[in-house]
């Protein structure tokens, strides 16, 4: 890499879950607001950024253009080019990577990595056969032709389809998935919801203390995340029924992620750009890799980032026990507890190419300010959350702290990165 | 001028009703109270389906035209007193200028008041401007002047000239497609009921082929093409030249001035003005 990328810093709005507070609020509106928000807090008002990178996983069709239809309505000048990309829940980590790439490779210099997610305003399609006659309609010759084509349209053609929540190749949800991995992995509902009360503990913890001042702007009444609940605990998660995995299934709605509704924006720039424009810097962008595993050959679904983990650490020279802190994205707390001990698994991760075990995580390490069980999990934005809040928890350690990002996603994919302070 | 006190915004259809009535005699007579309302808290739902009607992104901070929508009921209650000889029957909303103090936020409770005030001759009848104004606690937010021409009314004395905003025809940068439903839309967010808007017939009454667009919608979406850039404070004036019918295609083009944006909405080729809008920051 020519150039040294730089997390300057990042803003969000809170998160919340679908249909509350943000049931108003579109992915335009939600990802203006995270950006404005961020414009505001680095007086980028009225300036051209090289470019802007978003996305989202729910995406409207005529939102073909959405970060850059966003830039134009945000404060950022007008001529700042964007682009849209999707990779599922590591969608927002990917976009960081995108513009840190071009800065690193000199084809940028600053420039806002971001991610939104609506489940409130999910689109809803037309189903196939509703939209293969009315495409057939718009091309008929004649008014006859086409009532005739139109004429095919039968009742159930007309119901609306709901955003496919399960895989394609599969036809299982991700929490049918997942919970197969939980089971295979021997997952106990102890371990997972021991890891929902410490995400909420640690994200209201880290609210108590400040640590989200300079990171959140409050959006529409909203001045914290939404799902947190400082009060969780064992005995209350235990009073929930199983929600994946069958009556003994372990996997509830405490110890898996909520529908969510949010926004996040990460400014990055070569270190050279942040020097000359006065700007603070937080954090190095390290290394990056992404990864994907056969789930439809009935590998375990979320757990691409483990193979990546391990090829990014041995291309670094970095062992586990490099890292100052850790995050593992809480798609559901067995994901975490599952990759964690696949990381320890000498077969598991040869068998994935490796060569032995990645090593086993002090987990006073992982997930310090909470993750997505208690921050909420709007798909495209989580990658965005986790950067700049990483950035700042390795910035307060120290100069040379590292830090590890994991986020897996839908496909079997997953994409992981290092941070480290400067 | 004496103030009378509601205590909650009249409901539009009565006062509606009232304002629609035309009045006999030529003499302008206006109330010569003002209307003020406190305690109004902003509805974020119908903020929200304002804004996705006129094209703004949902924010923390309001449009000054919705601030207006909300002063609008208080218009049609005092055109409707028994002390005004203007009905709203008849009259053409010709031009309007606002001014936002700074920026307001969806969560602020308002004081709205609104009077109207300042006959004066005009060579089709007469011109009146309703006075509206928005304050957060003692602080005025937001000032706001709508004038209307009454064909119906006199006025004595020489008409005075109207100033125009300066028009130079040009070539569109945008073209706004406005479906026939959009005057049933603004209707349910706006609370404006009249008829010209959403019925063909209402609007043949009035010598117009087809419904026409709320000037004020026509208003709203200049601002909104422009959100991105507007300045925390300033002053949007309007001319509003000639009705919009729906359903209709209409131009739209912005020029960057000293002080902020010169705007016009025109028919299909830029060649004739539908309404125009100057932007100018203020204060600070």
């Amino acid at each position: 890499m020519n150039h040294d990328v730089v997390v300057v810093g990042g803003n969000r709005v809170p998160f919340t879950k679908g249909g509350t507070h943000y049931a108003e609020a579109s992915n335009h509106d939600l990802l203006t607001a995270a950006i404005d928000g961020l414009v505001a807090r680095y007086g980028l008002a009225g300036t051209r950024l090289d470019e802007v990178a978003g996305g989202a996983v729910l995406k409207h069709a005529n939102d073909f253009n959405l970060t850059r239809e966003v830039v134009l309505s945000s404060a950022l000048a007008p001529e700042t080019p964007a682009v849209d990309l999707q990779q599922a829940c590591a969608t927002g980590l990917e976009t960081t990577m995108y513009i840190a790439n071009k800065i690193a490779l000199g084809q940028a210099r600053v420039g806002i990595a971001a991610g939104v997610d609506s489940t409130s305003d999910a689109p809803i399609a037309v189903s196939d056969s509703l939209r293969r006659i009315l495409h057939a309609a718009s091309g008929a010759r004649t008014a006859k032709d086409r009532i005739g084509i139109l004429a095919k349209i039968r009742p159930s053609h007309l119901a609306p389809v709901p955003p496919r929540v399960s895989e394609p190749r599969t036809g299982l949800t991700m929490g049918e998935h997942q919970a197969i991995t939980t089971k295979r992995w021997g997952v106990t509902r102890e371990q997972q919801d021991e890891i929902a009360v410490a995400s909420h503990r640690n994200l209201a913890r880290a609210w108590d203390e400040g640590f989200f001042d300079d990171l959140v702007t409050p959006y529409l009444s909203l001045a914290r995340d939404g799902i947190m609940r400082p009060d969780s605990s064992m005995e209350k998660l235990a009073k929930l029924k199983p929600a994946f995995g069958g009556p003994e299934g372990t996997m509830t709605a405490g110890n898996s992620t909520a529908l969510s509704d949010g926004a996040a924006a990460v400014l990055l720039a070569s270190a050279e750009y942040a020097e000359e424009n006065h700007l603070p810097v937080l954090a190095r962008v390290v290394d990056a890799e992404v990864a994907a595993v056969d789930h439809p050959g009935g590998s375990d679904l979320l757990m691409a980032p483990v193979g990546a983990t391990g090829r990014l650490l041995a291309r670094q020279g970095l062992t586990v026990d490099d890292f100052a802190l850790v995050e593992i994205h809480e798609a559901f707390a067995a994901t975490v507890v599952a990759t964690l001990k696949a990381w320890e698994d000498a077969d598991y991760c040869r068998s994935l190419g490796l060569d032995g075990p990645i090593g086993t995580l002090d987990t006073s390490r992982l997930n310090v300010n909470g993750s997505s069980l208690a921050t909420g999990h709007p798909f495209a934005a989580t990658g965005a959350r986790i950067v700049p809040s990483l950035a700042k928890m390795l910035a307060a350690r120290g100069p040379g702290s590292k830090g590890l990002i994991s986020v897996c996603a839908a496909g079997g994919q997953g994409v992981v990165a290092i941070l480290e302070a400067v | 001028m004496a103030q009378v006190v509601l205590s909650e915004i009249p409901p539009l259809g009565a006062a509606f009703a009232r304002a629609m009535v035309p009045t006999r005699g030529a003499a302008v007579r206006l109330p010569e109270h003002s209307i003020v309302i406190s305690r109004v808290d902003q509805d974020p739902v119908r903020l929200a389906a304002y804004n996705r009607v006129c094209g703004f992104t949902l924010r923390d901070h309001v449009a000054p035209t919705w601030l207006h929508v909300l002063t609008f009921p208080l218009h049609i209650h005092l055109l409707g007193d028994k002390a005004s000889s203007i009905r709203l029957m008849g009259a053409v909303h010709v031009s309007n200028a606002m001014t936002l103090h700074r920026p307001v936020r969806f969560d602020e409770t308002l004081t709205l008041e609104v009077g109207v005030g300042n006959p004066r001759a005009h060579a089709k009848g007469a011109l009146i401007d309703l006075v509206g104004q928005v304050r957060v606690g003692d602080e005025p937010v937001w000032d706001g002047v709508s004038t209307y021409l009454s064909s119906s009314a006199k006025v004595a004395g020489e008409p005075q000239p109207v100033e125009r905003l300066p028009f130079e025809p040009g070539q569109p940068q945008a073209l706004w497609r406005l479906p026939s439903d959009l005057g049933r839309r603004y209707r349910d967010v706006s609370g404006d009921p009249n008829l010209i808007h959403t019925n063909r017939l209402a609007a043949k009454a009035f010598g117009f082929q087809r419904p026409i667009i709320h000037g004020m919608w026509t208003h709203a979406r200049a601002l909104a093409a422009l959100e991105g850039r507007l300045p925390d404070a300033y002053t949007a004036t309007v001319g509003f030249a000639k009705p919009v019918l729906l359903p209709g295609t209409v131009g739209f083009a912005a020029a960057p001035t000293e002080r902020g944006f010169s705007t016009a909405v025109t028919n299909r080729d830029g060649s004739k003005p539908h309404m125009l809008m100057t932007v100018e920051a203020v204060g600070r």
